[in-house]
């Protein structure tokens, strides 16, 4: 295969055609922010986190999904891309609930996590919010669209490992929802004993239904007399 | 990419034309004869201003509201629309006289505020050309 010397944040890196941007940065030890990006599923550059600098290029470009060039300079860090990344998780956290301190998520919330990493507090934009209805129908998953951040995670892991083709994007721009079928609450039965979505959702949006008995595994709390 | 992904499009317009709008019975075969999913069809019907998962009037109106036509205030004549047939973008008058809709760019920037009705453009809006329009609507 080809060899492909590109440079990173001014070092001159190898890398073979067919990589993307990202791939080699990863290679690299260079630590790129992603969040729609999943190494099993097709990068699809939905979220625009993973955004670097290519000079020459007009507009930032999505590290997960652009392909290496022979002699492309390109910048992870600069400070055009840390503040366009700031913004984005500003924008994607101005449309999601403020929930956070109630949603089972919580803590193990990918979003989250990437706003405390990038240090953004509470978003400057005010933004209508989108809430949805909860979708607790099936005994096998249990949906809150209003959480959803449209990375497309569960629509490609449903498709592309778990090959059932549930979920698929609808409506335009603000009003874009996953949807099942003809936008109809979920509730299929192929969806028994698959969990592939759930552990993809990086927000609190999928999850499964809690089973009776489930809030006495946690620790014990210790309360002092 | 297969095959029915390049057709889909070609087949909406053309069950759009035939039944007026894009009922589920007409998805559903669409889905079954074209092996994809019911949702992925829905997905693209639902993104395109010109295709319709509910039945419209006998006269579709489109107004567009892309930034040309904002620009010049197409806010009144939506307005002036809304009080000429009493009804809401997105809704259809009980008669099934006419449909309202918002749309993005129909291509008369030149001459905005723009509207269509059915296939016929009207350019150049004010709000005193609308009763006129409308009422030359069967």
């Amino acid at each position: 295969m080809d060899e492909i010397i590109v440079t990173i944040n001014g070092s001159q890196l190898r890398g073979s055609e067919g990589m993307t941007i990202l791939e080699v940065a990863q290679e690299n030890g260079i630590d790129i922010p992603t969040l729609c990006y999943k190494t099993e599923l097709k990068p699809i550059g939905a979220c625009r986190i993973c955004v670097v600098e290519v000079e020459g290029s007009r507009t930032l470009v999505g590290s997960c999904h652009t392909p290496i060039a022979q002699g492309m300079v390109i910048h992870t860090h600069s400070p055009k891309v840390l503040e366009t990344r700031k913004t984005i998780v500003e924008l994607l956290l101005a449309s999601h609930p403020d929930s956070c301190i109630i949603c089972d998520k919580g803590n193990m919330c990918e979003l989250r996590k990437i706003a405390a990493d990038m240090e953004v507090a509470l978003p400057p934009f005010k933004v209508r919010k989108r809430y949805y209805p909860i979708e607790d129908t099936s005994p096998y998953i249990v949906r809150d669209l209003s959480k959803c951040i449209l990375c497309r995670r569960c629509v490609r892991s449903c498709s592309e490992i778990a090959e059932k083709n549930v979920f698929a994007v609808a409506y335009r721009g603000f009003k874009s929802k996953v949807v099942v079928d003809f936008d109809e609450p979920i509730d299929k039965e192929v969806c028994r004993d698959c969990d592939v979505c759930t552990r993809f959702c990086p927000t609190g949006a999928l999850s499964k239904p809690r089973e009776v008995g489930e809030e006495k595994k946690g620790e014990a709390l210790f309360i002092s007399g | 990419m297969n095959n029915g992904q390049e057709e889909l499009l070609l087949l909406l317009q053309k069950a759009q034309n035939e039944f007026g709008y894009l009922s589920e019975e007409s998805v559903a075969e669409l889905a079954k004869s074209l092996a994809l999913p019911i949702s992925d069809i829905y997905g693209v019907a639902t993104f395109y201003s010109f295709l319709s998962t509910k039945p419209l009037g006998r006269n579709v109106i489109r107004i567009c509201k892309s930034m040309p036509c904002y620009l010049k205030n197409c806010q009144i004549i939506i307005d002036t629309v809304e009080k000429e047939i009493g009804i809401k973008p997105g809704e259809t008058t009980p008669d099934g006289k006419f449909s309202f809709q918002l749309t993005n760019c129909i291509g008369a920037c030149d001459k905005a505020p723009a509207m269509m009705i059915n296939s016929d453009v009207y350019d150049d809006l004010t709000p005193g050309k609308i009763s006129e329009i409308l009422k030359a609507c069967k």
